[in-house]
This record gives C-alpha cells, structure tokens and sequence, in this order.
C-alpha cells in the first residue's frame, strides 16, 4: 500500500496537535541518519580546509580566561569566591556557555546558508538546525579535554559524580535547540536575527556568572537569580567540582523552562517552515 | 524526505488509479522582498497561534504564480508541462515535492515522491564524491542501507573513475553534475518530477539518462515532466499541459499541445513586435526621395490580416509616396523569418520580369503575391528595397516592416514544409 501524502493550505494546524506531535516525532526518528550526514557535512567544512582544526577550540577559552586572569591580577577585575583552581572554574563554565551560544548562533544562519538547496529539495529542514547545533558539541568535548588536563596540573581530582554531568547537559542541549527552531525561522525571514544574536551573545555572557561566582549584592544578583543560563550551567559544574547541588529549585524551573522552550520551538517550525522556504 | 503528511487510505477503487490529483490549486508569490519579509512574519505568527494564514487572499504586491490549476496523473502515464518562462511550471513541481505549499486547493499523491530538479544540490565542495554519495543520497531521502546497495551502481553511472576521494570541488563542471545526475537516479521511488534535467553532459552521458530515464519511467507509478526541449516533451510525453500565466490553457494530446504552444509563442512574439515603439535606425534607410506608408497582408479575399495558414497564398501590399518622379527603379522584395534568414527574395526586373522603370510623383499601392510559399509555421518580417535600375542608388531600404504569422499544425523546423512520401526498403544482395 502506498503513502498518500496531501498538501493544503494550513496543512498542519487542521490536524490538531496531537497527530503534529506524531508526525514531529515520526520525521525525527525517519531523519536520524540525515542528521548525521549533515553534521559530518558541517563538520568537515569546518575543519577540513583549516590547519589548527578543533584545536581551536582550545584556543579561545584560554584566551578569555588569560585575559580575565590578568584584569584580575591588575586588580580591575574582582572573581567572587571561587574554592577551586580559576582555570578549571572557568574553562568549565566557558565549554558549558558555548554549547548554548555557539549553537545558537550556527543554528539561527543554518537555513539561511542552506537557502538555495531548500528550494530545490525537500528534506528534514529539523535535521538542518538539530545538526548545526550538535556542532558545537565538539569544542564542547575539546574543552573538556583541556578541562582534565587541567586537572592533572592542579592535582585537583572532580567529584566522583562527574560521570552523571552528560545528563545533566541535556537541558541546555534542549535550551538551545528550541531557541535555535524558533530562531532560524526568525533570520530566514529577517535577517538581522543573527547579527543582533552574536552581539547580544557576547554581552549575555558578561552578565551571567561563567567567569565569575554568582555575584551576592549588586544589580547582578537578582539578575541572576533569574538567569536560566545560570543554573543550566553551574549546576552541573557544581555537580563535576563539589559533587553537590546547591541551588536545585533554581535547577528544576530552568529545566522546565528550557523543555517548554523546546517544545514551543518545534512546533512552531514544524506548523511554519514550509512557510520559510517560500521567503528565503 | 520530510512529510507532512495525512496517512490514509483511499477508499473508493476509482481513485487508486489515479497517482497525482490538484484541485484548484493556487500559489501566490509576492513581488516586493520587504513585502514579503512582512507577510512572512504575520503568516508565520498566525500559523503559529494555530489561525489560518488566509493564505487565498492577495495582498498588496503579491499575485498568483498558479492559479486555479487542477489536474490527475494515472497510474504509467507521463505528463509534460510546458509553457514560456514564468508561466508557473516549475511552481507547481515544487508544491508537488513538497517544497511549498499551494496557498488554495489540495494536491494528493500516492506514493514516494523522487525529483531531478537540480541535480547537484546539496553537493559540499569540500566533501569526497564518495562522502558527497552518502550526503546527497540522504538528503534526496535515501537510507544508509539503500546508498550502501546503490553505491557501486552510483559510482559506475557517474564514470568519474579516480576522482571517488577526491573532494567535488576540484571535479570538472561535467563530473559534478554526472555524479549528482547518478545520485538523483538511483533512488526508489514512485512518482518521478523531472525539470530540465536532460541536458547534462556530453552525448553519450545525455544518451544514457535518457535510456535511464526510461527504465525509471517503466517502474514508476506516473511521471510529471517539466522541459523546453520540445523534442523530448514530443517523445517522452503522453499528455501534455500548457500553461501561459499561471492558468493551464491546453491540456490533452501531446502533439496538439505543442501547437497549441507554438502558436501562442508566435501570437506573443507578434503582440511584443508590435508593441516595441523605437526601431533600430540600421533597419530603416531612406534617401527621402520616398515616404512609406502603410504595409501589410491581406487574405485571399484581399481583407486586411495578420495571419494566413500553411499552404496559402501570401499577399503583400506596400504603400508609398514618391516625393519627386523616379527613373528606372526597381523593388526587391523578400520574406525574413525569425532568425533575419531571408527565406524569399523577389527582384522586381529580374526573376519575375516585370518593369515598373518610371513612375510620376504621387501615391502609390504595390501588391505582390506570394503562389503557395509553403513556409513553416512561423512568424515572418516582409523586407523592401527600392533602387535604381541603371545606377544602382537606394532609394529606399525597410528590414522591420509589420511582422505576420504563418499557421499551421505541423513543427515548426526547416524553412519550408513539403508533402513527402517515405519508403525503407531492405537492398538485397542479389539486385
């Protein structure tokens, strides 16, 4: 028996959400091989035609972290209480903040550089965004390379628990992800998404403690208190150096926060992304 | 391939001969990018609160790229649609791929939906062609398993020999799109769109995508085939769809169909002709001596047209004024198709013999008659030189007078159309 596939204006908010949930969950699972190949693809032109390759990677963290290193040594720049080592602190929370920022930003261009191929060949537009996302998992896993190098350097050893922080990745992986659906729609329709994102991304991660403790007075602490970012990325932090959780309400809501924002995400480009590929 | 799709099951028997269904179906395009941008965003944030996008009304700037266009593809039927630039064809592939959606009516097909469209796209430069093959094999919708069995066919069809691992950017433009036209082949599918694709190449590769082209023809449910090359739209189609500004005006037997087109070209061509207000100085030479008036055919029964069939007689009338009294002149007149080729000339005093040498100062009318010119059907520009018969001065010399349609239903090739009659006969060694 042969599929019958109908196409009709609306096409998919007559179907109600139940059955768009079905059929999300159908091309995702149908994709899986695609994701791949297109993450290879990102991948390999990324780092194919470049002679440091993934070492890169390295290269950024330690030059932000020197960088704050020496304002804090010149007395301009205050840390807060750090009880580990500044490096591995730091270093730590740089590889958690750049899944989320790098991934946004390569997702909310992913169909805007894919553009002509969009209007020529009907495929996963999901897998387009999920496999730009995932690119940032590999400075992710580089960092973290560097990370246990550090270690060894300061013969600190992590909290034993450090073999449950890939679980607690999952929220900010899904953070990113929704952000990154609605996003991408957004640029493709108007393109000052993205160059508005890399600015806003840079003055974002002055404002969230990544390179420094949580701050306890001033205007940044109720900000904080607030930041779903935060809690996204030193929980699990905290969870790899101490091996406790501290603040696990703040934990919770940002992790629902984030499963909303995903949900939200990936309905909203799977009721509009035919409706993308026509303005792109 | 991404579907959204509903999954259901036809019922009634009728229908399940029927591969490809649009009803009514209607796209709108917008012609301002920021008007777009606008639109964008409002349709995007209806759909997104689950309100209709409205999408059957037109905006300011936007208009309908496929209008109102219904049509079936059976089950083994090929269908071609041809049509001028912009007439709305590769629109409505593209909604029957998926790509976009029709803004009114329904499109429903039965069965996976595989397209040479563009081949080539999503092609990485810096990937292999062997890491290319995986790539652009799961993009067109391929599994892993379905390129692993399909690979060895792959690479063979494409005959890009050594170049396997090496990245597609240093592939020549041939290789590139040999491989991409291979990938876009080998895969399963149902109902095949084909757009324009043919022409990859050189002869030998062109000949062996069409005997490809043939045997995915036999195993597919139905094909939909989009393509200038009329020559390939006459052999390969069984019912053909013309479309002329988003609206289907022809739809039915193949041959029919291409005159019906040709004859629209040329009516198009005619109304463009008219229209053109400057003229090229180059193809208007006159010493002054004589003003031109109206020119132009008439029919047989000497009424004014602009048309006459294939195998009529061709009557020109020219008319003019002399400004002073003119001494041994002659006319050459001749019939210039399309392509500036002078398909007819006359010479007033030579083949026809006729002296006209003399003539006053005053108004004058020339009829010529063309007997049965038996030109193809085409449009056609008359041409007029006046001279001097004993000094050979001209007098007057006009390339772009009113052009005129010569009809008929045979293709339009060749210059001029004969009756003929064909034999094949075997030579036997013993005659």
């Amino acid at each position: 028996m042969n599929k019958i596939v109908t196409y009709e204006p609306d096409n998919s908010i007559k179907k109600g959400y139940i059955s768009l949930w079905k059929e999300i969950i159908w091309e995702l699972k149908h994709n899986k091989w695609l994701t791949l190949q297109l993450f290879k693809r990102d991948f390999s032109s990324i780092y194919k035609q470049s002679l440091m390759g993934v070492f890169w990677a390295f290269i950024v963290p330690l030059i932000s972290v020197g960088t704050f290193i020496i304002l804090n040594r010149s007395g301009i720049f205050e840390f807060g209480e750090i009880e580990v080592p500044y490096p591995i602190y730091a270093i730590l929370g740089m590889a958690f903040w750049q899944v989320f920022s790098t991934g946004l930003i390569t997702t909310s261009i992913s169909l805007v550089k894919a553009g002509s191929m969009l209007v020529k060949i009907n495929f996963s537009k999901k897998s387009l965004v999920i496999a730009s996302a995932a690119q940032s998992l590999i400075p992710f896993i580089v960092q973290m390379i560097l990370v246990g190098v550090l270690f060894v350097v300061y013969q600190v050893s992590p909290s034993i628990k450090i073999l449950f922080f890939p679980f607690f990745m999952i929220p900010i992986i899904f953070l990113t992800l929704g952000l990154g659906f609605i996003l991408s729609l957004s640029n493709s329709v108007v393109r000052d998404i993205s160059s508005a994102l890399s600015v806003f991304m840079t003055f974002f991660m002055f404002l969230t403690p990544v390179l420094y403790a949580k701050p306890k007075i001033g205007a940044l602490a109720p900000l904080t208190k607030f930041n779903p970012i935060y809690y996204l990325i030193s929980i699990p932090r905290e969870l790899i150096l101490k091996g406790t959780i501290s603040e696990w309400k703040g934990y919770l809501l940002s992790v629902g926060f984030s499963f909303i924002v995903f949900g939200v995400g990936l309905v909203l480009f799977h009721l509009t992304e035919t409706r993308i590929t026509e303005r792109i | 391939m991404k579907n959204n799709s509903t999954i259901q099951q036809f019922n009634n028997s009728t229908s399940s001969e029927i591969a490809i269904k649009v009803e009514n179906v209607s796209k709108k395009y917008c012609k301002s990018l920021r008007g777009s941008m606008l639109y964008g965003m409002k349709d995007i944030a209806r759909n997104s609160l689950g309100l209709s996008s409205n999408s059957h009304i037109l905006r300011k700037d936007e208009f309908w790229a496929v209008d109102d266009v219904s049509f079936e593809v059976k089950k083994g039927e090929t269908l071609g649609i041809i049509g001028a630039n912009g007439a709305g064809k590769t629109t409505i592939l593209k909604m029957l791929n998926g790509i976009f959606w029709p803004d009114k009516g329904k499109i429903t097909i039965k069965g996976r939906v595989g397209a040479l469209i563009a081949v080539g796209a999503g092609f990485h430069p810096m990937l292999t062609g062997r890491e290319n093959i995986y790539l652009n094999g799961a993009i067109l919708g391929m599994s892993r398993k379905e390129v692993n069995k399909k690979f060895g066919a792959i690479v063979e069809f494409a005959d890009i020999g050594d170049f396997l691992d090496t990245p597609v950017k240093f592939y020549s433009s041939g290789m590139f799109v040999r491989l991409g036209f291979s990938i876009a082949v080998h895969c399963e599918l149902d109902i095949l769109l084909v757009d324009e694709v043919l022409a990859v190449g050189d002869l030998s590769f062109q000949n062996k995508s069409l005997r490809r082209l043939a045997e995915l023809r036999e195993k597919a449910n139905a094909v939909v085939f989009v393509s200038h090359n009329l020559e390939h739209v006459r052999n390969l189609c069984d019912r053909v769809m013309v479309l002329d500004k988003a609206k289907i005006v022809f739809s039915g037997d193949t041959n029919e169909a291409l005159s019906e087109y040709h004859e629209r070209t040329r009516e198009k061509k005619l109304i463009v002709i008219k229209n053109r207000k400057a003229f090229h100085s180059a193809l208007h030479q006159s010493s002054g001596d004589i003003i031109f008036g109206d020119t132009g055919i008439s029919d047989e029964s000497g009424n004014r047209t602009e048309k006459i069939r294939l195998g009529e007689t061709l009557t020109t009338f020219f008319e003019f004024e002399t400004t002073k009294k003119l001494e041994e002149l002659f006319f050459t007149i001749g019939i210039r198709d399309e392509r500036n080729y002078n398909c007819i000339v006359h010479i007033s005093d030579y083949a026809d013999k006729i002296k006209f040498r003399n003539i006053s100062k005053g108004k004058y009318r020339l009829i010529v008659k063309f007997i049965t010119p038996n030109l193809v059907p085409g449009l056609y520009f008359p041409v007029i030189a006046i001279r001097n018969g004993v000094t050979n001065e001209t007098y007057e010399r006009i390339f772009d007078l009113k052009p005129f349609i010569i009809e008929g239903n045979i293709l339009p090739r060749g210059i001029v159309y004969t009756e003929s009659e064909w034999k094949l006969c075997p030579i036997s060694e013993r005659d």
